[in-house]
């Protein structure tokens, strides 16, 4: 299984997390209203689960090209708060026919998982 | 009779979005990536594409900003707001979307279940272009905790 080289992130932001908000249209007061986040039990704002798969998403247009990736799967798994520093982590897991099978997955500092997917990417160039 | 009221086979209203560049740029400037292709669109038609692509996330702008956003969503699914978490998101891409693109989609409940006190809804969407082409599909799973 070869590994790709980790993207790192730099420290998550509560100012980053309400760009996002703006950029992608979730206005769920839960990633940008601390009292509303402390109302549903937290300790602060989440951020979106979305963003986190972006991350994910920019590691995999740095290692392959955009118009290779066929498909691309993720499961969520813990919440991220702000300063938390994240790293992408790819591998090949298979090659198929004209298919390359990967994972990825996206971990805090202190090892924590946040999200785990998997894409497919063809060798061959699609037409934009 | 069960006190679930089952969603399955409800949807959204039919929603148009047009993808700007300017859109593109504000949304990976967001996630922090600085790759040219989503900017720079001289380097993109370089690079064969027609325009600047959209980045694999950004379905998630076509939904939010199109007409899928989340008090629609938490209004479609009768769910509390407090207590909804994003579980699953997955991505079949088909054609290349680009700056330009006038894209419609229709997002529909395609199953419904609970599990540990939870309710598990998925969510599958259609895009297609403005030639009735499908170009993108998407399915994601919310959760109500």
């Amino acid at each position: 299984m070869a590994q790709l080289q980790p993207l790192i992130k730099a420290p998550i932001t509560h100012s980053q997390i309400v760009r996002y908000a703006g950029a992608s249209g979730d206005f769920n007061p839960i990633h940008t209203v601390v009292p509303v986040a402390k109302e549903a039990g937290l300790p602060d704002v989440i951020a979106h689960g979305m963003l986190i798969m972006g991350m994910a998403g920019q590691a995999i247009t740095t290692w392959f090209n955009h118009d290779q990736i066929k498909n691309f799967s993720v499961r969520f798994q813990k919440m991220t708060f702000p300063g938390e520093e994240l790293t992408v982590k790819g591998f090949i897991k298979e090659e198929r026919d004209d298919l390359l099978i990967c994972e990825v997955e996206v971990m805090n500092e202190n090892k924590e998982r946040k999200l785990a997917g998997t894409f497919h990417v063809s060798k061959e160039e699609k037409n934009a | 009779m069960s006190t679930v009221q089952n969603k399955v086979g409800t949807e959204t209203k039919p929603f148009t979005f047009t993808v700007e560049r300017g859109k593109i740029s504000e949304f990976v400037s967001a996630i922090g990536d600085s790759n040219p292709l989503y900017t720079d669109s001289e380097f993109a038609k370089e690079k064969g594409y027609r325009d600047v692509p959209i980045p694999p996330t950004f379905p998630t702008v076509i939904d939010m900003w199109g007409g899928a956003d989340f008090e629609t969503l938490i209004a479609l699914l009768e769910v509390n707001p407090l207590k909804v978490l994003h579980g699953e998101q997955s991505y079949d891409y088909k054609k290349t979307i680009c700056a330009g693109d006038v894209i419609s989609a229709v997002m529909k409940v395609v199953d419904q279940k609970e599990k540990r006190g939870m309710k598990l809804f998925t969510l599958e969407t259609i895009y297609k272009d403005d030639a009735s082409e499908t170009v993108l599909l998407a399915t994601s799973v919310v959760i109500e905790r």
